[in-house]
């Protein structure tokens, strides 16, 4: 990219840049300050209190091994919460470890002759501890702290995964859209700030040390000690400024909330089809009511998007038929996708009193795929078609496919196929393999839009092997009985995108790099859904 | 007065004593010196006055009460005490050093401050340029002058002093033990004086008490111990050295 297009990109994106580092200094400052006012007592409650320390000390060290996601989707399901709050506890446990050991080792490493002289000379039990112990551990904590917020602005990224803003969304975004300049957006900017907070804390803890004689008074040293002093106090406001003063013209697709509309929350799992489906019916909603539609988009997966929805913190997203089944009702595959949807239908009402809508009309399961052109040559349209010449080609599966039941092996006994060569590929690597001619059959998802761009052909389940995965709007009965309107526009996407049109969308926006709203948009001015009354 | 009576420290529960059965008073307005070699209870005896340590056995009267029925902050804000690793703050100038007691005790900051400059020009440290200095800013005889002016601050009637020429040159040494001679006799406080060294003990000590493996020896003046000595510790303390050289300057 040209220079001064990658400038415009990133000035285009400013101002949710300065938003995005405002939640994201707020994220860490607030647990930061958090995690101060419980590690720093308790740091020095187990300087005093040694038969606690072992204890205390393993249980915070084993907060700290938990692998950030895990946390987060733990807190996720303690709280029944997304959003902000389950992110700040994550990050002030994290935070917790370094605080609490700094506090505990700066003060029992205070020399045992200065705190003797402090008793011997008649200081009371808190005034040796305030005007000794502490002070003279005061940089040993402050580096405690300093290894925190540093460590926290990189965990901090991690909290867009359950919506709770931050640089991480930029990343998160540009994971799901495959969008190199996306994630950079996010990861270069939350470098840059865990500098900046590590050279501010620095600055602190060098104002914090007492003015030696030898810097000599009215030098350039003794003026910027209140300054390096007053760095974090700074740092901490201008992240609540930002935080608080979000202005509407920050939010160019998602909208700015008065409190005299309506609000829907829509949210999405983290990838692009996802995005376009959330974006689709946010601006069918938009146009056709007078509802605003917070967009909630990114969320972790399958689990967080069920989670928020049973938790009402959001209202609706879309999900497969298949997944509902498998991953959320935990039940075995249906193949009829009538019964499966039937199946979800009811179990989701009986149980979390939640509706299925229409589903839009594709079908993501898996697809066994071929090269367009050897499919016209030797007229495969079914699966079946291939078992004749089966031993003659060669498969790319990814490993995952390769082993599940309800993947190659399963694949296998239904329809009495036996591959030449089978090899296993990373997921992006596959198409490129098949594409190459490196290999002739792999297994693609149905909609991706890949299958496209590489002119290749899914060929028709015709056993009905594969599990059946429609997308549809899955939404709260609660907001439907009392919005019915939200129910009739969303039914208006019902069954209007197909295998390829899906593919289609997917590939505008992955390969394509075109912004989701814009591809969507096209898409319902295209249908004319937009101007259908109802 | 500081009246110790049969007193004993034993830190393992009475397998062994650091102090055994001590018994000695310092009488108002003298220098007692306690001379011993290394480990053989000094600086246990010291603390045991102000009740740092507290004694397994026997009583310690500081103005004719037990230490231990007193406040043992208020006690100590009553004593001076030079400690033996001199134990200035390090996070303090010299100035809020020397405050530090009258601090505690919540004198004004004009009297903190006129009291300050007094005692940094008693130990012959002009304020202007040692005030603001901090600790790791000054020489070890430096050092140890401001550990007696902190301990000199309150004005107290005692004064506790362990081994406060310790770690210095001989130079240095016997300028700050003039010093002291000086002083004890503009400021006529009850001090104890904790030294190893034999020399530092005949010169400051109005009397001296000789300690063992934790029992008194023999205390007396430097006369008494000179002429009489009371046991063959004492006897050998002498005799193992040049004689001479100790009673020369006295006798
Ligand atoms: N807190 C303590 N716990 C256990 N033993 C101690 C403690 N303090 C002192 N002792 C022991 O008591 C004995 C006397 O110690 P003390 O410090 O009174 O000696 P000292 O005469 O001051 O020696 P020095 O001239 O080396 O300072 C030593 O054997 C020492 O090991
Ligand atoms: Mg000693």
């Amino acid at each position: 990219m040209r220079l001064d297009a990658l400038f415009g990109y990133i000035v285009e994106r400013l101002p949710e840049l300065w938003l995005r580092t405002g939640e994201h200094l707020m994220l860490t400052g607030c647990s930061t300050l958090a995690a101060m006012s419980i590690g720093i007592p308790v740091g020095i409650l187990l300087s005093r209190t040694t038969w606690l320390r072992g204890p205390i000390m393993g249980v915070i060290g084993i907060l700290q091994t938990i692998p950030s996601l895990a946390m987060l989707v733990f807190l996720l399901a303690l709280l029944n919460k997304i959003g902000v709050l389950p992110a700040l506890i994550a990050l002030t446990l994290y935070a917790l470890l370094p605080i609490a050991r700094n506090t505990l080792t700066g003060l029992e490493e205070v020399s045992a002759e200065v705190m003797e002289a402090a008793e011997g000379i008649g200081m009371k039990e808190y005034q040796q501890l305030m005007m000794v112990r502490i002070p003279l551990a005061a940089p040993v904590i402050v580096a405690g702290i300093r290894t925190a917020a540093v460590v926290g602005v990189g965990i901090a990224t991690l909290s867009a995964f359950i919506g709770a803003g931050g640089l991480g969304q930029f990343i998160n975004r540009g994971l799901a859209l495959a969008n190199t300049k996306l994630i950079l957006l996010g990861a270069v900017p939350a470098a840059l700030l865990a500098l900046v907070v590590d050279f501010s804390i620095g600055a602190f803890e060098w104002g914090l040390r007492p003015e030696r004689k030898r810097d000599k008074k009215g030098s350039a040293q003794s003026f910027m000690r209140p300054l390096a002093f007053m760095l974090p106090v700074a740092l901490i406001l201008i992240g609540s400024v930002t935080y608080f003063t979000k202005p509407g013209w920050i939010f160019k697709s998602e909208t700015r909330f008065e409190t005299s509309h309506r609000i829907i929350r829509l949210a999405t799992k983290n990838f692009t089809e996802q995005l376009i489906l959330g974006e689709m019916m946010a601006q069918l909603i938009e146009a056709k009511t007078d509802f605003k539609v917070q967009r909630r988009f990114n969320l972790g997966g399958t689990m967080i998007c069920h989670g928020a929805l049973v938790n009402k913190e959001i209202d609706l997203y879309a999900e497969y038929t298949g997944t509902g089944l498998t991953v959320i009702l935990k039940h075995p595959v249906i193949a009829d996708p009538e019964k499966a949807l039937d199946y979800v239908t009811k179990v989701y009402h009986e149980r979390f009193n939640l509706q299925w809508l229409k589903p839009f009309g594709f079908n993501n399961s898996y697809a066994i795929t071929v090269r367009a052109a050897d499919a016209e040559k030797f007229r495969w349209n079914t699966i079946s078609d291939l078992q004749a010449s089966a031993q003659g080609l060669r498969a790319g599966f990814t490993a995952e496919f390769a082993e599940r039941p309800d993947g190659y092996p399963g694949l296998r006994q239904t329809y009495n196929l036996q591959f030449g060569e089978v090899r296993d590929f990373d997921p992006s690597l596959m198409y490129e393999a098949i594409a190459k001619g490196e290999v002739d059959v792999i297994c693609a998802f149905a909609t991706d839009g890949r299958i496209a761009s590489y002119h290749l052909k899914p060929l028709k389940d015709d056993r009905q092997f594969f599990p059946p995965y429609y997308a549809a709007p899955v939404i709260r009965e609660d907001i439907l009985k009392k919005y019915p309107k939200i129910g009739d526009v969303l039914e208006l996407l019902g069954g209007i995108i197909d295998d390829a049109t899906m593919q289609q969308l997917n590939f505008e926006v992955d390969a394509k790099k075109r912004q989701t709203a814009e591809v969507v948009t096209e898409f319902l001015n295209a249908k004319e859904i937009l101007y259908i009354e109802n | 007065m500081i009246k110790l009576t049969h007193v004993s420290k034993s830190f393992d529960g009475g397998q062994s004593y650091a102090v055994k059965d001590l018994s000695f008073q310092v009488r108002k307005g003298e220098m007692l010196v306690l001379l011993g070699s290394s480990g053989c209870g000094k600086t246990t005896t010291l603390k045991m006055i102000n009740r740092l340590i507290e004694p397994t056995q026997g009583t310690v009267e500081v103005d004719g009460k037990d230490v231990m029925g007193r406040n043992p902050v208020e006690l100590r804000r009553q004593i001076g005490y030079v400690f033996q690793g001199i134990g200035l703050f390090p996070h303090m100038t010299v100035e809020q050093n020397v405050e530090i007691v009258p601090r505690l005790l919540g004198w004004s900051s004009r009297s903190k401050r006129e009291r300050m400059q007094e005692l940094l020009s008693l130990v012959e440290l002009p304020p202007e340029s040692f005030a603001k200095r901090f600790p790791d800013e000054l020489s070890g005889g430096q050092q140890q002058r401001i550990g007696v002016a902190r301990a000199l601050a309150a004005d107290p009637d005692y004064l506790l002093m362990d081994e406060p020429f310790g770690a210095l040159d001989a130079l240095t040494r016997e300028a700050l033990q003039q010093e002291l001679l000086t002083l004890k006799k503009q400021l006529k406080k009850t001090i104890v004086f904790v030294t190893h060294d034999l020399h530092e003990a005949l010169l400051l000590g109005d009397r001296i008490a000789i300690l063992h493996e934790g029992h008194l020896e023999q205390i007396g003046t430097k006369k008494d111990i000179l002429n009489a000595p009371a046991t063959q510790f004492v006897r050998d303390l002498f005799t193992t050295r040049e004689p001479g050289t100790f009673t020369l300057r006295d006798t």
